[in-house]
């Protein structure tokens, strides 16, 4: 094979910081970090919870813990923040006719955040039902 | 296949089937599941309850086990640990590679198998919690 002769620049590790869009990018990466937290205590829920009550309660106050409160409200807020990033990306890669008219984007997105709404309300019923 | 037609036929042969439908699916599944489940849970199991603004007795021992070890609790660890794990893998795996932090195939075996191990974990609790 011919020796590489062109030239390609060097791409830089703080490229990324260069553009706001660029940013914005890196920062929908990131939403996975404290995600990670949370779904971590969720594991550690789950073997807390099959270890006794005693155990459970332990774990109950660890989620109380004000550090860990504000993790997991990092994670929430990132959580909604890849939501509107993802549900932009749904009339684009998959656009749906309706009766032979393209449905509008707006539409498609309005009608995922119904189904976050949906599924709030529906978690609200299952952990306040009987209480 | 039609090898006559292919046009390098050496390599066409030999080339092995990309593994990247497979991430790439899992990754779009918890995005949704991300986007739609998540933010209710964390809303609920790591922020309202923890804070004491809905009643804690709506995440004692007796409740907790009964919601999780079921087949809504399966459900539960399907859609709002295992398949965001793997979506968080997959975005950790890029964000290294667009950071230039380690190299890529360890990068994709300790993203991605990390992600099987977590969720096997968990589904290992769940069977040790229904037996």
């Amino acid at each position: 094979m011919a020796k590489q002769t062109s030239y390609f620049p060097e791409l830089k590790r703080n490229w990324w910081l260069k553009h706001p869009y660029f940013k914005k990018y890196m920062a929908r990466e990131a939403t996975v970090l404290p995600l990670v937290f949370f779904l971590v205590c969720l594991l550690v829920g789950l073997f807390s919870l099959l270890q006794g009550a005693e155990s459970w309660q332990g774990w109950l106050r660890f989620m109380q813990n004000p550090l860990v409160i504000a993790v997991n409200a990092l994670a929430f807020i990132a959580s909604l923040f890849h939501a509107w990033t993802f549900f932009q990306l749904f009339p684009r890669v998959m656009p749906l006719r309706v009766g032979g008219r393209a449905l509008p984007p707006n539409l498609m997105v309005l009608g995922q955040w119904f189904g976050v709404v949906v599924v709030m309300i529906l978690a609200a019923w299952i952990f306040m039902r009987g209480l | 296949m039609n090898k006559g037609t292919s046009l390098n036929n050496d390599t066409s042969e030999n080339m092995k089937r990309s593994d990247e439908p497979i991430w790439w699916g899992l990754f779009s599944a918890g995005g949704v599941c991300f986007a739609v489940f998540v933010p209710a849970a964390i809303l609920f199991i790591a922020l309202l309850i923890p804070a004491g603004i809905i009643a804690p007795e709506a995440l004692s021992f007796d409740r907790a086990r009964s919601m999780l070890f079921s087949l809504p609790g399966l459900i539960f660890i399907g859609v709002v640990i295992c398949l965001p794990l793997f979506h968080a893998a997959h975005r950790i795996r890029h964000g290294l590679h667009d950071l230039k932090l380690g190299k890529e195939h360890l990068n994709k075996r300790v993203t991605y198998g990390g992600a099987a191990l977590l969720s096997a974990l968990a589904l290992v609790g769940f069977a040790v919690g229904i037996l």
